[in-house]
């Protein structure tokens, strides 16, 4: 109790000390999180041209979800967004357990290994984007350039819509596959290794030792890495933008970029506002599933 | 004693093996810097040459020259600095008062912020939008660094949770019944005995806030205000995209990162499992 500590009388309450504390992130989270949330979710009921501003900003209901239903173009783009999330995602965490893998072998000298895994991280999404697509480049490609070493034809990978499709989830799988691989390299580590001697003692081969040792005891670091690729996967917007713009036509294009198209580009900020409810609705259906899962685990 | 199935693989396979994890990891950034060396005739020639023929800076030269690379790289240290501070202030106080304090609703405060680290920026681009435009604050610094600052508090809060969680209460109790009021002891003894963590934190806020595009491709248009990886992803050359140009931009966008990362590896990744890990 306070009472029990001898306090100044400058000190203030517990209760008081803390509000004061928590006041600055609470004002800055209502300020840029909240507000624009409840904004996002008004605005998507009222029509609201930028570039019709006569037409002030009409009540209308539902009626920009009943366009959302109708309108192809959002659903080409939600199973883009799907298609990229359903492939990226468990390519990065197959690719990712691999390099964690091999990460965690008894190395003398560690820091390169782990440098590697930290660099794909700190690249910009942007500019991963920018580097696959000169990868991925028709005449001056690398990747064409080795096809064409081994006797092969590369397609005109960022013209087409599949080679574009196919060319945007490898940029994606490189540069998300070392952050799985350092949240699962974490989760290898703290498996102690006489569990794994134990059980080769008793006969247990490779394969059952991974089957019965590792993947049960690194599911706390597969859920991490999946629940977080899924939920960034969803708001695909910078690589795919950055190798094409979303084309050929509209046939790389996510959700994120028709949402930004439609309110900075078309400047309808009613229909885009829809559009994004739509998008943050998908998200926290992910959250709500990563939220119960951490308190399953901490119970 | 050990069975040979659970011995360590030989010397040869060890050097594969990490020579695999480091090709994977570095091989783009090789490239790129390869592709800066070249001349822009060398680019063109078929079949393409992976080493560059007659080695060359003047693109580094030229991509200063040809495009305010210096502002570009300016606006992003100033955003990314001014919103890494804000961001570890606020989240330093609340994660004092979440750590240390009796707090109401503290899980769900704690939820809350998991739930805010993982939301999608495009639905708080169009009210943001909005909001700066209302506020006179686009194609100006605030616009970027408010809406970093509060992204990045999450992460930051949450990795400072665990490290004040770390530092033992005797310390504070036995200020606090020396005299000290209880800012006086965050102040005197839980900071200091904190920065590592702290530092942490703003590492990965600093790292999150020089790759952020979204928000800096639609809150500064003006091309004075971009940030590198905005200035550089909208570079038009005048014919085709100036490949060596753009390469030589990159390195020189990426060397603050790829700095920071080198001296600090350690660091950023126990910060990346930890606000990973721990929820």
């Amino acid at each position: 109790m306070a009472s029990t500590t001898r306090r100044s009388r400058r000190d203030i309450g517990e209760g008081v000390l803390a509000a004061l504390l928590l006041a600055p992130a609470g004002a800055l989270l209502a300020l840029i999180v909240l507000f624009p949330i409840l904004r996002l979710f008004w605005l998507s009921l009222h029509e609201v041209r930028l570039s019709e501003p006569w037409a002030g900003q009409p009540f209308v209901g539902l009626l920009n979800y009943r366009d959302i239903w109708a309108d192809s173009r959002f659903w080409r783009s939600l199973a883009h967004t799907l298609l990229i999330t359903g492939i990226t995602v468990p390519g990065a965490l197959c690719v990712g357990l691999g390099l964690a893998f091999l990460a965690n072998l008894p190395f003398r000298v560690r820091w390169p290994v782990r440098l590697a895994l930290l660099l794909p991280w700190a690249l910009p999404l942007v500019f991963s984007g920018l580097i696959f697509a000169w990868f991925f480049d028709t005449s001056y490609g690398v990747v064409n350039d080795v096809l064409a070493r081994l006797g092969l034809e590369g397609p005109a990978w960022l013209s087409r819509p599949g080679p574009a499709m196919a060319a945007i989830c490898i940029a994606i799988v490189w540069k998300t596959s070392s952050f799985c691989a350092l949240v699962l390299l974490a989760g290898l580590q703290t498996i102690p290794d006489t569990l794994h001697e134990a059980a080769a003692i008793d006969g247990a081969g490779r394969w059952q030792r991974f089957r019965h040792i590792t993947l049960p005891l690194l599911r706390p670091a597969i859920m991490v890495a999946l629940i977080f690729r899924t939920i960034t996967a969803i708001q695909t917007f910078d690589i795919p933008f950055a190798m094409t713009r979303g084309g050929p036509g509209d046939a790389t294009e996510t959700l994120a970029m028709y949402v930004r198209t439609t309110t900075l580009d078309f400047l309808d900020f009613g229909y885009g506002s829809a559009l994004a409810v739509v998008m943050f609705l998908i998200s926290m259906a992910a959250t709500a599933w990563y939220l119960r899962w951490i308190r399953g685990t901490s119970e | 004693m050990t069975p040979d199935r659970v011995r360590a693989p030989g010397r040869i396979w060890l050097r594969l093996a990490a020579l695999l994890v480091v090709l994977n990891g570095t091989f783009p950034m090789i490239w790129i810097f390869l592709t800066s060396l070249k001349t822009e005739s060398e680019l063109t020639r078929r079949p393409i040459t992976w080493l560059p023929l007659e080695p060359t800076l003047a693109n580094y030269v030229r991509a200063f020259a040809d495009q305010p690379l210096w502002l570009y790289v300016v606006n992003s240290l100033v955003v990314a600095l001014l919103s890494t501070a804000l961001s570890i202030l606020a989240a330093s106080l609340a994660a004092y008062a979440l750590a240390r304090l009796r707090v109401r609703g503290r899980e769900l405060i704690l939820a809350a912020l998991v739930a805010v680290s993982t939301f999608p920026l495009i639905t708080l681009l169009v009210p943001l939008f909005q909001i700066m435009r209302g506020l006179g604050l686009l194609n100006t610094y605030p616009a970027l660094v408010l809406p970093y600052a509060v992204l990045n508090l999450p992460v930051c809060t949450l990795v400072l949770v665990s490290f004040f969680e770390s530092i033992p209460k005797d310390l504070e109790n036995a200020a606090m019944l020396d005299g000290c009021t209880r800012l006086g002891a965050l102040w005197r003894i839980v900071i200091p005995l904190s920065a590592p963590g702290m530092f942490t934190a703003a590492i990965l806020a600093f790292v999150n806030a020089w790759d952020e595009f979204l928000l800096a491709l639609s809150f500064l248009g003006s091309q004075r205000m971009r940030t590198v990886s905005v200035g550089i992803t909208l570079y038009q050359g005048e014919f085709a995209f100036p490949w060596p140009l753009i390469s030589a931009a990159l390195m020189m966008a990426l060397l603050p990162v790829v700095v920071l990362i080198v001296l600090f590896q350690e660091r950023v990744v126990s910060g990346l499992t930890q606000g990973g890990l721990k929820g």
